[in-house]
């Protein structure tokens, strides 16, 4: 790797933004699949995903 | 100081972004514009042609829908095939500098037709799409992920040879960029469920 | 006759536990739905980009034939998701799909895709291999492209029609559509 090259504009501007905008995306699909799950137990009871005790 | 900005402006670009939506969160702007919006969203489905042609004409609606499907499907493609590339799935013998400018463009074209055609959807549910939270979100990716792929991962991914980039950043970005379009997408099919 | 069949079936599937199962679940129809179509990104995406690379659209200086190799596993991949989740959504809704003059357009358009796949598959490989490195392919694999772009254009599109009533049976009455979108009542009462 070309060491003048390592930290320029570019790879911190790459970086932070990456970071940044996986982070918020995950804690958005965390939080989704969270309420998700909430929202299953309320209607049937347990995490399941038909009304059905024979099906998962 | 002009120097350094000029050598850092995506770096101090993006803190200010940052600084800019802390700041409005914190003055609680965005709850005050909100309410204000909704004239436009009634306006678009009411009084626009778009809003006309959306709600008149169900088959312009569906094959509008269609060619938005379609679009984002090629944006789907273009992205497996950068994305994976760097990420060493795909491709691995061709080298990725080549993978990633020979897709940009189309990718760009893509996210124009998608964006056209999305326009055209929203304006003939504007009065529902504006309550909706899931909405706002894909919006949000939408115009996120547009400003990440034309402002940070393409200048640098075709400023240098990849192999003068650490590894782990290419990685960030792949994955970054996978996230963002299946979050547009998958928000996208939300709406219709909403 | 076959439309007796086809309804009788459909019937059949839909007094089916799991079928209505599929329906009545909190999210189960809307993940199916979704998985089916976000998997166009790869399926069809990857199709796209192979006949975008035949037409010179997309990375001209790759070697067509080493793209259509390597978009090929991700390609079949996503149209096996597709496929899968796609019979899983007519069984849980059978007698609305099999009266849908759409769906019996898309799976013709599907079988005329797969017909024009396969051909183009063997005449790529049929090809002298100097072509490879051009940046446009041959006439005919050109064609097969634009064949291509063209029907799962028509098979997106077709798709997303289902769900539209403008030609459910209860909304027209010319016999030919009624027969063609396998109205069996209506066409009986008629």
């Amino acid at each position: 790797m070309n060491e003048s090259n390592k930290w320029d504009d570019k790879q911190i501007a790459a970086v932070g933004s990456g970071v940044i905008i996986l982070g918020a995306l995950l804690f958005y699909w965390i939080g989704e699949g969270q309420s998700t799950v909430e929202l299953l137990e309320l209607a049937y009871g347990s995490f399941k995903f038909f009304n059905n005790p024979l099906v998962f | 100081m002009i120097s350094f900005l000029s050598l850092n402006r995506r770096t101090v670009g993006l803190a200010v972004i940052l600084l800019v939506v802390i700041l409005l969160e914190a003055l609680e702007v965005r709850a005050s514009i909100y309410p204000g919006l909704l004239p436009y969203f009634e306006w678009l489905k009411n009084s626009s042609w778009l809003g006309y042609l959306g709600t008149t004409y169900g088959s312009v609606y569906a094959t509008v829908e269609a060619g938005h499907l379609i679009s984002m499907a090629v944006i789907g493609g273009t992205i497996l095939a950068t994305d994976l590339r760097l990420l060493g799935v795909l491709f691995r013998d061709i080298p990725s500098e080549i993978i990633t400018a020979g897709t940009f463009k189309c990718f760009k074209v893509s996210l124009v037709c998608a964006i056209a055609t999305g326009i055209f959807c929203a304006a003939g549910v504007a009065d529902k799409v504006y309550y909706m939270e899931v909405f706002w979100i894909k919006m949000l990716t939408l115009l996120t992920g547009s400003c990440f792929m034309i402002f940070i991962k393409q200048p640098l991914l075709s400023s240098r040879p990849h192999s003068e980039i650490n590894p782990w950043i290419l990685r960030l970005l792949a994955v970054t960029s996978i996230l963002i379009w299946f979050t547009v997408a998958a928000t996208g099919r939300w709406i219709g469920f909403s | 006759m076959i439309n007796e069949l086809l309804l009788q079936f459909a019937h059949w599937l839909e007094a089916q536990q799991y079928s209505q199962m599929l329906v009545s679940g909190y999210y189960s129809w809307n993940w199916l739905e979704a998985t089916h179509v976000l998997t166009l990104m790869i399926s069809i995406g990857s199709l796209f980009i192979i006949d975008f690379r035949m037409l010179g659209w997309v990375l001209p200086n790759v070697p067509a034939t080493t793209i259509a190799d390597r978009l090929h596993k991700p390609m079949i991949t996503g149209f096996v998701i597709m496929f899968i989740t796609g019979i899983l959504l007519v069984y849980a809704k059978p007698v609305e799909n099999v009266q849908s003059l759409w769906f019996r357009i898309k799976m013709l358009l599907l079988l005329l895709a797969f017909v024009n796949a396969w051909i183009f598959n063997a005449k790529m490989r049929a090809a002298d291999g100097s072509w490879d490195a051009d940046r446009v392919a041959p006439k005919p694999l050109r064609t097969g492209a634009i064949i291509s772009l063209c029907l799962w254009c028509g098979v997106v599109a077709m798709g997303r029609f289902i769900p539209y009533d403008w030609v459910d049976c209860d909304k027209v009455s010319n016999t030919t559509l009624l027969w063609a979108a396998g109205c069996v009542e209506q066409l009986n009462a008629i």
